[in-house]
């Protein structure tokens, strides 16, 4: 994985280079950021239970998709759909520590489409789950935190589309 | 690698959010940016000088190597790997760690300079000037995040 700093230094070694002007402004803003991002990774830990919680109820609670015949019906398939929002919301918080998407194509995105399709998991279903958690999350962590955040959850579902 | 990559690979690996402990040296770190971007400048916008003048006391204090023999394609080619460890310093300066140092550049590094048969001492006592011209252009506390750094290198030599 990459973060802020490294995918900085990565694409400026390949050519040789110091970071240029534009690269050590945005390391700057990241280094700034500082206290933003670790008070919101604080929050979002403490309350991650909540969010997913709440993010169902929002998104897949109350449709067909926890009927029988849906695909979240059966305790087992209920749970194995909350811990993957879990997982989402922990690496989306991952992800905006690092200040950087990388992290998500490697341990979330890579092959997940398609091993939902092979698992008949719903895709559209799924990226509503996760637009609920980044309004949620929003709601919690307030707005500039929130559209960080948001940055990761849209990657997510962009990633799954 | 850095600071920052290390600490949440760490808690993935137990499947965790970062602890409070951890947040707490996550949000230290990037609080020392301005110094470490500083430093970083220092020594991009003195590379040249930092090379020159350390390979000027390279030659003296160590006159028979490939790179003082009249050879000047040899002489820029120490010079450039020179210039390629101060880049390297900096960047793991910026990023807290010497793990881009280590990755690009210490890993197998005496393997490459034995196949090149360049002597190892030579090579550390180059290091020890460059570090000895970069940490001169800085003040105390700044001189003391890059000095580590260089001291890994000749660690790595020997």
């Amino acid at each position: 994985m990459q973060d802020a700093i490294t995918a900085l230094i990565n694409s400026s070694d390949v050519q040789g280079r110091y970071l240029d002007d534009n690269g050590l402004d945005r390391l700057q803003s990241y280094f700034r950021s500082g206290e933003l991002r670790a008070r919101t990774a604080l929050n979002i830990s403490a309350n991650a239970n909540t969010l997913v919680t709440q993010a169902v109820a929002k998104s897949l609670m109350y449709t067909d998709i926890t009927a029988p015949g849906g695909n979240m019906y059966t305790c087992r398939r209920y749970a194995a759909c909350i811990r993957d929002l879990d997982y989402f919301l922990r690496y989306a918080t991952y992800a905006m520590l690092a200040g950087d998407v990388s992290i998500l194509d490697e341990r979330i995105l890579n092959g997940l489409r398609e091993t939902y399709n092979s698992l008949g998991v719903p895709i559209s279903a799924t990226i509503r789950a996760v637009q609920a958690m980044k309004e949620v999350t929003t709601d919690l962590v307030g707005a500039d935190a929130g559209k960080e955040m948001g940055v990761y959850f849209d990657y997510i579902c962009a990633g799954l589309s | 690698m850095s600071l920052v990559t290390e600490l949440i690979l760490n808690a993935d690996s137990e499947a965790r959010y970062p602890a409070p402990k951890e947040l707490r040296i996550f949000q230290d770190f990037l609080k020392t940016g301005e110094q470490r971007i500083r430093i970083a400048t220092v020594l991009a916008e003195n590379e040249q000088r930092i090379v020159q003048n350390a390979s000027a006391k390279f030659w003296e204090r160590c006159p028979v190597t490939p790179s003082n023999s009249g050879n000047p394609r040899k002489t820029a080619s120490c010079q450039r790997d020179q210039g390629w460890y101060v880049r390297l310093v900096a960047y793991s300066i910026l990023a807290g760690s010497e793990q881009p140092l280590a990755e690009i550049g210490t890993f197998g590094i005496k393997e490459m300079y034995n196949s090149l048969e360049i002597p190892l001492k030579n090579i550390v006592e180059c290091m020890r000037c460059l570090k000895e011209e970069a940490i001169a252009l800085l003040d105390s506390e700044d001189a003391l995040e890059v000095a580590p750094y260089f001291d890994y290198i000749i660690r790595a030599l020997s």
